[in-house]
């Protein structure tokens, strides 16, 4: 049986079932994803991060989760009510609704029903996923436009054309994984991947996705909508609450979909990576061992989101707008039609396939460099009187500077001679305040 | 709920429940859009008959077109929408003055016109159209809605769509048209640039203006920053705050005074406060 | 069994039966949510809690930014964003069916992909695409 099939012999308890599971695990994949957000991005900043709450603090997202409901609701005056009220809701539905549509393993027996675990394989699986990023654009703006404040109008204004404008990226960077699988289906996606991952088949495509990605959920460092130093908290600026914690829900969710979406379509979905796949003919792909590895190679995007949040500044709009539209979307079609143009050919079968290949290669080198050749500010002419880093005028002390170790090289009575000296200084500029 | 098994002439339980679900929600919607007093809970009223449409496509086998309907019109186009209605304002009021002569005279003969035309469409489907059935090979040719509609495009109709194609372009000019504002590019001074010219003096001060003082008396960017001497920075003062202020004083007192002008378009606001 | 037993499966209905499935239990939920901080939360009146955040400020009675009206680059970006947003989902059926078309369909998409550049090069040009 075909894994449709298999999705429509679904009891309904079946679906129940799954359908509580992907709401369970959007909601513990967030509670995990902050604690770990916050040990990593403390350990990235060596300081201990979130240490009162259970063992070394890792409890503190259950905490959280319970706290919040028992938060006062404050709702400004200039709020439009209704909207108001709707819009956490608008955002909350589509983060888990995509879920649905994402293989999370293959055929397995649960209370001996034979299944997939997949919640439904449509045939227009990928659609959906975009379907519901569009439609949890609504969930910002509308927020932004009810609170009637000007903070939030304009993180909502900001996360929404942001939103779009890498939809379009992410869109397109589908599309050539779409030309080699011949379906939109994402268990379709998955099976036609058993020869070979596409991430490092369609690369373009893989790091335009992985890019766009980031500036869809909205993270570091492409978080404007909330950027804290210009717009407070953004567009949640006037929610409290559990109306707070279901934006963060919806947030955080969305992030595990790109994430998860990101295996289904590059790394191979649920299949066993390449070593381990040898093994008992390919034993570690059947059941549900998959799972294991869907969830590492998920899991792994997501510490990529939270190594991005601790290392990288946070552009600027204009910056972000340009990545966005100037370069992700011009490559992207660029290599759309260079990867049409290989299949065309080698169906024709003229040519062979590594001639192709190396010609797209440099093709494709050529057209990549000439996309940032493109003018689009003068260059800034060369600046021959700037202050050199070390060698000029000004006492820097060496790069490779040793400290000598104080014990060997300063006798003792000197040394706390010169400490109370200090001592005496700080006492000194006390009194004086 | 047997769904597939009936005769293609009948309508299945499924779709008939589907339809009578997502039906009057889409005419809800358009009753709401029509009906409602703020611009954007119309745009909302608008988007639920766009995803009404979208699921009963889905419903007709069209699982492709059903999805495009929800990406592109309640995404896309209901999202433009709900940007020129915040580009307006939102505290914009509908003007009552026509400005385009003899509109209702043409909405009323237009409106005359479409409704013959889904009559006449109506009536066709129901007389003429022959029976094709749902089951999704036969309607989609054997080979699955995707495919199906990727080759009859790209074959049968290719001229209608290299035809949209044209019609993308201009959607582009036109906005570019409408929207663009003649900002010069080209003339824009670097932030260096902006530094070098501070320095030369060719702004009033080389430095931006002082922070108001929120982190010596208070949490409020109102209060100003104090100079070394203790008096008031008069640069750290916003001129918008400051007249808010002001103004709300002056409105205050000419109220107290009894000269004040009567209740204007905001009299509403401080109403509100009081009612809580 | 509620589901149809049928060996025609995407003729079903059936197929969408576990999306509404989802998007019932996710309505519920976030309802269920946005409904229980108002009940289980404290509430207790103060007047500067009902003022929106404008950073300790009196909430300025002008409307926002530049007189309550957005920067017109938003309407480009959302007018762009239909022009490519059409570009992708016809070239999501081409894709699945790319094979089938062969030499013709490159030829085919060849021609979409360069009108809609065009435009995109006009908009690009005219500095449409530059945010201050």
């Amino acid at each position: 049986m075909t894994r449709a099939q298999l999705l429509a012999d679904d009891p309904l308890w079946l679906i129940l079932i799954k359908a509580v599971a992907l709401l369970l695990l959007g909601a513990l994949a967030t509670m995990a994803m902050i604690i770990l957000e916050r040990k990593i991005v403390a350990r990235m900043q060596h300081r201990p991060g979130p240490n009162r709450v259970g063992p070394n603090g890792w409890f503190q997202s259950i905490a959280d989760a319970i706290k919040l409901p028992f938060k006062e609701q404050i709702i400004p005056d200039t709020a439009d009510r209704k909207v108001y009220f709707l819009a956490p809701i608008i955002s909350t539905i589509p983060a888990f609704l995509a879920f649905s549509v994402i293989p999370f393993g293959p055929e397995v027996s649960i209370f001996g029903e034979r299944t997939v675990l997949q919640l439904v394989d449509l045939p227009v699986g990928v659609l959906v996923v975009l379907a519901c990023s569009s439609l949890g654009v609504y969930g910002i703006v509308l927020a932004g436009w009810a609170s009637g404040s000007p903070y939030p109008l304009l993180g909502g204004l900001r996360s929404a054309a942001q939103v779009i404008s890498y939809e379009i990226a992410m869109g397109l960077s589908i599309v050539a994984v779409i030309l080699y699988t011949g379906s939109l289906s994402t268990g379709d996606i998955v099976d036609a991947q058993a020869s070979g991952w596409y991430f490092y088949l369609l690369i373009p495509s893989f790091l335009i996705y992985c890019v766009s990605m980031v500036g869809e959920t909205n993270r570091a460092p492409f978080d404007l909508p909330e950027a804290e130093s210009e717009l407070v908290g953004g567009f949640h600026t006037e929610y409290s609450s559990m109306k707070f914690a279901l934006f963060f829900l919806a947030e955080y969710v969305n992030m595990v979909i790109v994430s998860a979406f990101c295996t289904t379509l590059f790394l191979g979905g649920y299949m066993a990576p390449w070593p381990v796949s040898l093994i008992g003919d390919n034993y570690f792909n059947t059941g549900w061992w998959p799972l294991l590895w869907f969830f590492t190679k998920t899991w792994f995007f997501l510490f990529v989101f939270i190594w991005l949040r601790g290392t990288l500044p946070r552009m600027r709009y204009d910056q972000f707008m340009r990545l966005g539209w100037k370069i992700l979307v011009p490559a992207n079609l660029v290599w759309i039609v260079l990867v049409v143009a290989l299949r065309a050919f080698r169906n024709e079968a003229e040519i062979s396939a590594t001639t192709i290949l190396v010609a797209g290669g440099i093709v494709l080198v050529v057209l990549i460099g000439l996309s940032f050749l493109l003018p689009d500010r003068a260059a800034p002419d060369e600046d021959s009187d700037r202050v050199p880093v070390t060698g000029g005028g000004y006492p820097i002390p060496p790069l490779d500077l040793v400290v000598p170790d104080k014990d060997a090289a300063a006798p003792r009575r000197v040394r706390r001679k010169r400490q109370t000296a200090s001592v005496g200084a700080g006492a000194e500029k006390e009194t004086e305040q | 709920m047997l769904l597939a098994q009936q005769g293609a002439a009948t309508v299945s339980t499924g779709e008939a429940v589907s339809f009578w679900v997502l039906g009057p929600l889409a005419l809800a919607g358009a009753l709401g859009m029509i009906f409602a007093r703020n611009a954007v809970h119309s745009a909302l009223f608008l988007v639920m008959t766009m995803l009404s449409l979208g699921c009963i496509y889905m419903v007709q086998q069209a699982p492709f077109l059903g999805f495009v309907q929800i990406i592109v019109y309640t995404g896309a186009i209901m999202m433009l929408f709900l940007f020129v209605l915040m580009l307006v304002g939102r505290d914009a009021s509908d003007s009552v003055v026509e400005v385009l002569r003899g509109q209702r005279l043409w909405a009323g003969v237009l409106g005359v016109g479409l409704a013959v035309l889904i009559t006449g469409a109506v009536a066709r489907s129901l007389i003429d159209v022959t029976d094709q059935g749902l089951a999704a090979d036969t309607a989609n040719g054997g080979r699955g809605n995707v495919a199906n509609i990727g080759q009859l495009i790209f074959s049968d109709y290719l001229f209608p769509f290299e035809l949209t194609s044209a019609l993308l372009i201009t959607a582009a000019v036109g906005a570019m048209v409408l929207g663009y504002v003649n900002r010069e590019q080209r003339g824009r001074r670097t932030q260096k640039e902006l530094v070098e010219a501070r320095f030369r003096g060719e702004h009033d001060r080389p430095s931006p203006l002082p922070g108001p003082g929120v982190f010596a008396t208070a949490n409020s960017v109102a209060t100003p920053a104090l100079l070394p001497d203790g008096s008031v920075a008069p640069e750290s003062l916003s001129r918008l705050i400051e007249s808010t202020t002001a103004d709300k004083l002056a409105a205050e007192r000419e109220s107290v005074a009894g000269t004040g002008p009567a209740a204007g378009t905001r009299a509403l606001a401080p109403g509100k406060e009081e009612s809580r | 069994m509620l589901v149809a037993q049928s060996s025609d499966v995407s003729s079903d209905l059936g197929i969408y039966l576990p999306l509404v499935v989802m998007f019932a239990l996710a309505a519920a939920f976030a309802v269920f949510s946005a409904l229980l901080g108002p009940l289980v939360g404290p509430s207790r009146y103060n007047r500067a809690k009902f003022q929106a955040y404008e950073c300790g400020i009196e909430p300025s009675p002008q409307p926002v930014v530049g007189g309550g009206r957005v920067p017109v680059a938003y309407y480009l970006t959302a007018m762009l964003f239909i022009l490519f947003d059409i570009e992708m989902v016809f070239l999501y059926p081409f894709a699945v069916s790319a094979d089938v078309l062969g030499l013709f369909g490159l030829v085919e998409i060849f021609l979409f992909i360069a009108t809609v550049g065009f435009a995109y090069a006009y908009v690009w040009r005219r500095g449409g695409l530059d945010w201050n």
